[in-house]
């Protein structure tokens, strides 16, 4: 038996960097056990038991804040790998108040375990109430000490959604929500903003981390470098139609279809993201796909530095027109 | 010697509950619902671009995103005089209906199923499906490498809990079917809203998505597999569990309440508007034997604050809401304010609806003696799905009738900018049951904005006449033989699907004096 853990262990680490999944893994058992003239059945489930038994998945506790839970349901989005998969095959989620079967003092004994023993992955949800802490209270605790003495034996911080960022739209609100990079001073945070998270963002950083057990290359505001390099505006499909000065005006209209969408307040110009060439839902469509308009919360400064959303008279927006007037708004070759 | 017990957090829902009941002869003799999170949009809006409201108000919950930003664009195209054509009426039923088949499969397999099966029988599986077989394998390793979260730990099984193992990993397989299923129907959703959660397609007077017809056979051909899913699956294993397993909780009508049902109405089948996928209407004190439907009057929706922590009024009308925080005030215990109906507590959401429908299934199952509760509430979501499915099967074919007529329109371009006044209120079911924005404008921007939502209905606080919100109501008299294990308990609440996020509501700011918290 033990050389069969040692081959699975050896297995499981060649297969995790080719990144071949269960289902793969579970096939290339059958046609194994198919050369080798045994059952298949009891060839893969050994194998696969002993797999699964000998790799210890990495602990991840996940916090939720002022959030509307829109990052969990959009974690739970992922289909490949299925999110079924991360959550039973990748890691160990102790804490996660809309997903775990615990309620109640026994959730709370689990976070409290984790956190002694420390090693784990801290994913945040939701801003923190900078006015009062009662704005936020859990098992009778204050949010922001549970966030506080939470983060202190985290081996990696992700903070999701433009809530637990930068504090997004409860930071305009009398509540005064903040995001980890006020309410965890100098503390190493993976910023994936976005209203909500995008599910490619969220998977990605943790199958990254698990895969190389490092932080993946961040921009100055604390973004993976991978998912936030250009602006939505650079790389959307209207852009010619921005350059050629064509602006979406009436929405019933299919010869506008296509148009830029910049009169009726689309953020895309002043928005780092790769939405427009990743996309949602598997692809489907986005914001600007939909006729909609990007409304720049992937940015530290949303939402109250976007407002007005459905028109250009936003500051910002005002500010890149201009820009555009001097011509300095010429793809840029960063 | 009564005993008071407090479950602080109840998970597996949306938001941050504390459920506080007290504990007399194996069975609950009274009960404190506590919204423990505000976040405070309301007051926010004050001031901004009207038409930011419904993007703004999607937030107010991840996970019944777009119901808000809905019911939102219904107020502003009250305020803004906007007429929206029929083609857009389709698009938003069309994406609201994604949204309701993801949140019911969401509610019942991913929120609820594991309050109700005993997951550890499945090491006792003795069948050779396949399938099953990797799910037991899957489990069982998870077992073996001690490391089972988050399926547990758990309140322990009781009388009630399922361990059939047959059944019990018939259920884990589609918890995580569900899970992919759920995912699929966002991603039907996304075709005209962009994105989920939060689509970003809905507007005042309309949509802004312009259809063309391989979106709607891809609408179609992904609407198939929820269609067979919900047929196949999710109704026979909601029917199979209710009236086996747990019929006996579903005749003891666990979770019962006030018995007042709402339902505001929604999802037009015709331009017209007189026709309902669900009917508005009324139940007070509903009698079983003879079901009285009164007609909704929205004028006579009030909120109290008496045990919430706002600064002292009597009750008013959604229109003239304004609270001020008082997070120091004696005796209150919610941040979420209490609406009544005439006066009185509702309950809101599919049950509500189905009863108010008078659907012939849920009428059936009262009728062969399942008592209004926990388990009906469930039967009511499920049954309400499947109307859902076909109603979204009439729209795609009105949906392609529509496209190709001359002057096809999915938004009312001339009412596009705020006006310089008004007022309007939206009223619509969200999944959780009866929502309402209600919105007054002066000089193009927001005077007030106001909405009470589902979960306030049903997880209100008591009120000035000192009567029980719809959820403390719904636990007296649930048996906890077991103070530790206060399993029932959390199977009423979950029940209801609730979610707190936008439960709560907030405030003047300019007045608001906060106080130092003091520990008593």
């Amino acid at each position: 038996m033990n050389e069969l853990v040692r081959f699975s262990k050896n297995l499981n680490s060649i297969f995790e960097i080719r990144g071949v999944s269960r289902r793969d893994f579970l096939k290339y058992c059958a046609a194994t056990a198919a050369l080798f003239g045994i059952s298949e059945l009891e060839f893969t489930s050994k194998v696969v038991h002993a797999m699964e038994t000998s790799s210890k998945k990495p602990p991840v506790l996940w916090l939720e804040g002022q959030d509307c839970a829109g990052c969990t349901i959009a974690f739970s989005q992922i289909l490949y790998p299925p999110a079924s998969s991360i959550i039973l095959d990748k890691i160990s989620l102790r804490y996660h108040e809309t997903v775990m079967a615990a309620s109640g003092d026994i959730s709370e004994k689990v976070l409290h375990e984790t956190v002694e023993k420390g090693g784990y992955v801290l994913i945040v949800e939701g801003s923190v109430p900078s006015a009062d802490d009662r704005f936020c209270m859990i098992g009778g605790k204050a949010f922001r000490v549970i966030l506080e003495e939470t983060a202190k034996k985290a081996a990696a911080v992700i903070a999701v959604g433009a809530c637990a960022t930068y504090g997004g739209i409860p930071a305009a609100t009398p509540t005064k929500g903040v995001g980890l990079n006020k309410a965890l001073p100098g503390k190493t945070v993976i910023n994936l903003p976005t209203c909500p998270v995008h599910p490619d963002h969220l998977a990605g950083t943790i199958l990254y981390f698990l895969t190389t057990g490092k932080v993946p290359e961040l921009d100055k505001i604390g973004r993976p470098v991978m998912y936030f390099k250009e602006t939505i505006h650079d790389n959307c499909r209207r852009r010619a139609h921005f350059d050629a000065g064509r602006f979406l005006r009436d929405w019933n209209d299919p010869n506008q279809k296509d148009w830029c969408m910049f009169e009726k307040g689309c953020k895309g110009p002043m928005t780092t993201s790769d939405c427009a060439v990743r996309r949602w839902n598997d692809g489907i469509s986005f914001c600007i796909d939909c006729g909609g308009v990007c409304m720049g919360c992937a940015e530290p400064g949303f939402y109250a530095e976007m407002t007005p959303l459905y028109t250009a008279e936003s500051e910002t927006s005002k500010r890149f027109w201009a820009m555009r007037e001097s011509n300095l708004t010429d793809k840029k070759n960063s | 010697m009564a005993k008071k017990i407090t479950i602080d957090p109840i998970t597996r829902i949306e938001g941050h509950l504390k459920i506080e009941v007290e504990i007399e002869n194996g069975k609950v003799k009274n009960a404190w619902s506590s919204g423990t999170m505000a976040r405070g949009f309301e007051a926010m809006l004050t001031g901004k671009d009207p038409r930011d409201a419904s993007y703004i108000t999607s937030r107010f919950c991840g996970v019944c995103y777009s119901v808000h930003q809905m019911a939102s664009a219904r107020a502003l195209d009250a305020a803004f005089g906007a007429e929206v054509p029929w083609g857009g009426t389709l698009i938003r039923n069309l994406v609201m209906g994604a949204e309701y088949i993801y949140d019911h499969l969401i509610h019942f397999y991913q929120l609820s199923a594991l309050d109700y099966i005993d997951i550890m029988a499945i090491a006792e599986y003795k069948g050779n499906d396949k399938e099953l077989l990797a799910v037991k394998d899957k489990i069982l390793s998870l077992v073996k490498s001690n490391d089972t979260y988050p399926l547990t730990p758990r309140y322990e099984p009781d009388e009630f809990c399922v361990n059939d193992p047959e059944l019990v990993i018939m259920a884990v397989k589609h918890y995580i079917d569900a899970l992919k299923m759920n995912a699929k129907a966002r991603n039907m959703g996304a075709i005209w809203g962009g994105r989920t959660p939060h689509y970003q397609n809905i507007v005042v007077g309309g949509v802004t998505s312009y259809p063309d017809v391989n979106q709607v056979a891809r609408f179609r051909t992904m609407l198939d597999e929820q269609a067979k899913f919900v047929n196949e699956v999710y109704i026979p294993d909601v029917l199979l569990f209710g009236t086996g397993p747990l019929w006996k909780l579903a005749e003891m009508g666990v979770g019962g309440g006030h018995y007042n049902y709402l339902s505001y109405g929604a999802f037009e089948k015709e331009p017209n508007g007189k026709e309902l996928v669900f009917p508005a209407g009324v139940i007070v004190g509903m009698n079983p034997a003879e079901i009285k439907i009164d007609k909704f009057d929205p004028d006579k929706i009030t909120e109290s604050v008496k045990y919430g922590w706002y600064k002292n009024n009597k009750p008013v009308h959604p229109y003239n809401g304004e609270q001020v925080f008082d997070l120091d005030k004696k005796g209150a215990y919610s941040f979420i304010k209490a609406p009544r109906y005439n006066g009185k507590p509702m309950e809101v959401g599919p049950l509500a609806r189905m009863l108010v429908a008078k659907n012939p299934d849920i009428i059936g199952l009262v009728k062969k003696g399942a008592k209004p509760g926990a388990v009906a509430r469930h039967a009511a979501r499920a049954i309400e799905t499947k109307l859902v499915v076909d109603a979204c099967y009439h729209w795609l074919d009105q949906l392609l009738i529509e496209m190709t007529k001359p002057g096809f329109k999915i938004h009312d371009t001339n009412h596009w900018n705020p006006p310089e006044a008004g007022m309007g209120a939206g009223f619509y079911e969200a999944p959780r049951g009866a929502l309402g924005h209600w919105i007054k404008i002066k000089n193009k921007k927001i005077e007030n904005y106001q909405a009470v939502v589902p979960s306030t209905w049903n997880a209100s606080p008591r009120c000035e006449n000192e009567i029980r919100g719809q959820y403390e109501e719904s636990l007296i008299g649930v048996p906890v033989p077991d103070p530790d294990n206060p399993i029932n308990v959390v199977r009423v609440i979950r029940s209801f699907d609730p979610c707190l996020a936008c439960a709560i509501h907030i405030i003047d700011p300019q007045t608001n004096e906060i106080k130092k918290f003091i520990i008593e």
